[in-house]
């Protein structure tokens, strides 16, 4: 089901997207957007680039089983959770200020991204899974 | 160091000795045997020499708190009153020889030792725990590990599928006895506010009122059930006659001293909180016998001394109906541990004499160590008799003569048990005696139905003594002797018709012997020290027995100071002064002595008689077969039930439970009917919205008349698009953005499943039907739940701010809350998506993975290495 429109499109589109879904992500503390938001948006960039590009090109971008995806944002929101009880505060307290950096603005950074980081990733490696994993069987 | 710390080091001692055995090499025999047996003794030595440097057992208070989790109640402080300490060193002293004899039971089998010695430190470490815990909840945790441990130990012979029965059997009615002392522990520590035995105790003291306290009572009633499950009263007894499965150092281990006794401890340290409590004067309020000072529940003495009496008479009536020697010594146990619990429950009545109040109980420690000393001797002894000629008394006849020894410590604790004079036994069964005597003050002529059943046990005792006596002397009379002298001994199982009996496959499987019937088992060399081992530890724990008998002065001086009951014998009031001697008792006849020789009588002529001579099943052995198969049955049924396998039934069960706890919501709080007509009031102001709505309804309803898979498929992906509008129109780009991606995947799901699918005419014809009604209640409720969730302040924290309004304006500073601390970002969305609801996040993504795991599995592949 490779049409040359939609090889050539995807070329174009699935760079964009995957940009446009970290950019959702990060930018969700202030804006619409989100780790939720952002997974969805990199899974479906991903699968759009399975259709186009096929089963090994696809294998080729992401070597591994997306279960290793889902534990490894279940690790990173765990650590990020439990991060302040080192300092004393409960658990999965986030810490926010404005971090200097040159020729802008300081930045407004909220350690809640690592926690939407590990949503995002969690969120790819089960939609991802699912529906690589679903294509596969009806593959010949 | 503080004392907690040596005590914790004296508790884990046992364990850590015995998983230090298991990286030694096997043929290291002999120090293994030292190591294992470093564990017990060390925990004596450090207990003994904290209890002598420590106050008097009588003025003990618990020591220092090391904590643990004090959110939960549960730290490490100990406590060495008479009780704890007595049990402590009992424990770990009588642990040492079990040591010993089980080198000398299983002989240089070193696969056997191997296996056995870390499971047995594993069991001593918990009992040492339980019965030193000040902590209640600790207690329960160390009462938990002596319920696993004894797993462990019971189903020894882990081949023997009978075996592995039997050990669950005792574990399911011990651990639900231990779930029935978590609550009573859980309810009593909620009601009065106290985590401590001790500070329970104080409590009361001051509190006597709080006695008929319907919290208190029920706390009671369930502790007591714990510990009528783990000291086998009727009915739950039946687990210990089976525990007989194991290897006989289990055997003598956990029903002489440790197990069993621990529901005996239990009743021992609630005595003074809830049986006998000395109220302090000025607050005993509760009326009755207010100038006594002396409270306790009223269901104390009801409950413990008719459950108490039967299971000591039952007993042993049956055990006198055994032939197999440990099952003879399982009821006799059982009937002794409601010999000791009828003793508490007497304690619970009070006594005057001389113009003082007491509690009817004395001496109970002399009671408990009484029955641990001769009972522990018969365990080892039948283990060994088994291991060399038989277990069953019937083909011990002469065995005297083969091995005396063995013999002689047979017959030295057998006269204990027969509670004859000169051994301490006697003594302790005057005590018992005197206590129900006493009685008569309180619970009038009742006294007499309790002191018959107490000469009957007394007189099955003594059968027991004489049949086995005359048995292994080969005496005329006894059993098996008329077979032993007519036939060979390889055929005589044919000329007997009680070996028939025997012989027949037992149901309960406990005829057969140890595991030396299974597979071969090793024996020392004849006159080899180690084969000593077998009988040895036997006879070092009688003599006590004796030595107590004979010079009462003695005993006292060793087990006085722990006595925590002392009355009327050593008590202030008393008129005895001393444990009485058996020329004392001899020579002052009173009822007591007059009823222990009415019972010596009775018991010579029954253990002389042919009658009672068979084996008899005890009917309780049914009980937990019959629980087991309804346990399984009932759960059966529940499964065809509930677990259908249509998709249809499993959401009617969801949306009914789902509705069954909104209407009991709305029931309980009216006020949750208000936000609907507030939301209602509001539905005219946006027409977009409106319009937006009813069209999403519209396709909604027309799902089910849709013919094809894929025109519903549209259909949802269209009332999806209208959700996102909505979310648009009412301003929120966050949910409209997911909600848009959501649908993608999910036309692409459907895309990949409909395949998949059979092609099926699905059209239904539009009929009315009760789900269509729940279907709409189930909506109805879950819009109406929404609209209450956003328009309402539920809790009443937030000074009745909606929560709309409140996330508002606490998202990026919380001036609301109290800590001051807010999300610290603009997306009231994200913020509560990661800050104010983090966990809940967090939670979600977990069952997201889940489920992606679960398609994963169900779903294998065909290529395990593709993705």
């Amino acid at each position: 089901m490779t049409s040359r429109i939609l090889t050539t499109a995807a070329q174009l589109i699935v760079p964009l997207a995957l940009l446009f879904a970290a950019y959702l992500t990060i930018r969700g503390h202030n804006a619409p957007g989100g780790g939720f938001i952002g997974g969805l948006a990199f899974s479906v960039a991903l699968i759009l680039y399975r259709m186009s590009a096929g089963p090994k090109a696809f294998r080729r971008m992401l070597p591994v089983h997306p279960r290793v995806l889902l534990f490894a944002g279940l690790a990173i929101a765990l650590l990020t959770g439990v991060a302040p009880l080192l300092f004393d505060l409960p658990f999965l307290t986030s810490y926010v200020r404005y971090v200097d950096i040159p020729l802008n603005e300081p930045i407004h950074f909220a350690s809640a991204v690592f926690f939407d980081a590990g949503v995002l990733l969690v969120v790819v490696g089960a939609v991802v899974g699912m529906i690589v994993r679903l294509s596969e069987e009806l593959e010949p | 160091m503080t004392d907690t710390l040596w005590l914790l080091l004296a508790i884990a001692a046992p364990v850590v000795t015995g998983l230090l055995t298991l990286p030694m090499p096997r043929s290291a025999m002999t120090a293994r045997v030292v190591l294992a047996l470093l564990g017990p003794a060390s925990a004596c030595g450090i207990i003994a020499g904290v209890v002598a440097q420590g106050p008097a057992p009588a003025e003990a208070v618990p020591t220092d708190v090391v904590g643990w989790v004090p959110s939960l109640y549960m730290n490490f402080s100990f406590m060495l009153d008479g009780l704890g300490t007595f049990f402590a060193l009992l424990v770990a002293g009588i642990g040492c020889l079990i040591v010993l004899y089980a080198r000398g039971y299983f002989g240089p089998d070193p696969d056997s030792l191997y296996r056995f010695y870390p499971t047995l430190g594993f069991f001593t470490t918990a009992m040492l725990g339980l019965v030193m815990s000040d902590y209640t909840l600790t207690t329960v945790l160390f009462w938990e590990m002596t319920s696993i441990s004894s797993f462990l130990l019971i189903g020894w012979d882990r081949y023997d599928k009978e075996a592995v029965r039997l050990a669950m059997q005792a574990f399911f009615t011990t651990g639900l006895g231990g779930l029935g002392l978590l609550g009573g522990v859980l309810l009593l520590g909620a009601t009065i506010d106290h985590w401590t035995w001790s500070e329970t105790v104080l409590h009361f003291q001051y509190h006597p009122e709080q006695l008929t306290d319907p919290a208190v009572v029920g706390a009671f009633l369930l502790m007591l059930f714990g510990a009528f499950t783990k000291s086998a009263q009727v009915p739950f007894h039946y687990w210990l006659p089976g525990a007989m499965a194991a290897p006989t150092p289990v055997s003598a281990y956990l029903h002489s001293a440790t197990m069993v006794k621990a529901g005996v401890y239990l009743i021992g340290r609630l005595m003074p909180a809830l049986g006998s409590v000395a109220a302090v004067a000025g607050h005993a309020g509760d009326g009755g016998e207010g100038h006594s000072g002396l409270a306790g529940v009223d269901w104390w003495p009801l409950l413990i001394i008719p459950f108490g009496a039967v299971t000591m008479t039952g007993g042993a009536i049956i055990a006198i109906n055994q032939h197999d020697l440990k099952k003879i010594f399982a009821y006799t146990t059982v009937s002794q541990l409601g010999l000791l619990m009828t003793a508490y429950g007497l304690g619970g009545l009070i006594y005057e004499s001389h113009g003082h109040a007491m509690a009817n109980l004395d001496l109970d420690i002399t009671q408990i160590a009484n029955h641990a000393f001769y009972k522990a001797p018969l365990f080892i002894i039948a283990g060994a008799l088994g291991h060399v000629l038989s277990r069953n008394i019937t083909e011990l006849h002469g065995a005297f003569f083969k091995r005396p020894a063995m013999c002689i410590t047979l017959i030295l604790a057998g006269f204990a048990l027969a509670g004859l004079p000169g051994s301490i036994s006697f003594q302790a069964k005057e005590l018992f005696l005197y206590a129900i005597v006493h009685s008569y003050q309180t619970i009038g002529t009742f006294w007499l139905i309790l002191m018959a059943a107490a000469i009957t046990t007394a007189a099955c005792n003594v059968a027991i003594f004489v049949r086995l006596t005359t048995t292994v002397l080969g005496l005329p009379g006894s059993l098996g002797s008329a077979e032993t002298a007519t036939a060979e001994p390889d055929h005589h199982h044919a000329a007997d018709p009680d070996e028939d009996i025997d012989e027949s496959p037992d149901p309960h499987g406990l005829d057969h012997d140890d595991e030396e019937h299974h597979h071969e088992h090793y024996h020392d060399k004849p006159g080899s020290p180690w084969g000593w081992l077998i009988w040895l530890p036997g006879l070092i724990i009688v003599l006590p027995q004796f030595i107590g008998g004979l010079f009462p002065s003695l005993w006292m001086q060793v087990l006085g100071p722990l006595e925590t009951n002392t009355n009327y014998f050593l008590g202030e009031h008393g008129h005895y002064d001393k444990l009485p001697s058996v020329l004392y008792a001899i020579t002052h006849p009173g009822i007591p002595l007059m009823c222990s020789g009415i019972a010596i009588a009775l018991g010579l002529v029954l253990g002389f008689s042919k009658a009672f001579r068979g084996v008899f099943n005890d009917p309780a052995n049914g009980i937990y077969p019959a629980m087991y198969s309804a346990a399984v049955d009932g759960g059966r049924m529940a499964f065809q039930l509930v677990q259908t396998g249509n998709l249809r039934h499993y959401l009617v069960m969801v949306l009914m439970a789902l509705l069954v706890g909104f209407s009991s919501a709305v029931w309980l709080d009216p006020a949750m009917l208000n936000s609907v007509a507030e939301a209602a009031s509001k539905a005219g102001e946006s027409w977009t919205g409106a319009v937006l709505g009813l069209i999403v309804c519209a396709l909604a309803m027309a799902m089910p008349l849709a013919k094809e898979r894929i025109v519903r498929v549209l259909l949802l992906g269209g009332t999806g698009m209208g959700v996102v509008s909505l979310f648009l129109v009412y301003q929120a780009p966050d949910l409209a953005l997911t909600q848009l991606m959501v649908e993608i995947i999910s036309v692409l799901l459907f895309v990949l499943v409909l395949r998949m699918l059979p092609r099926r005419d699905l059209r239904v014809s539009p009929h009315f039907s009760w789900r269509l009604l729940l279907a709409i209640a189930a909506g109805v409720s879950m819009g109406w739940l929404t609209l209450v969730t956003a328009g309402s302040d539920p809790t009443h924290l937030f000074h009745d701010m909606k929560l709309g309004e409140f996330f508002a304006r606490n998202t990026y500073d919380g001036h609301e809350l109290t800590d001051g601390r807010g999300g610290g970002g603009d997306n009231i969305v994200n913020v509560i998506l990661v800050d104010f609801r983090g966990f809940d996040t967090f939670g979600e993504i977990c069952v997201l993975a889940l489920a992606a795991l679960g398609v994963f599995t169900l779903l294998p592949g065909r290529k395990p290495k593709t993705v």
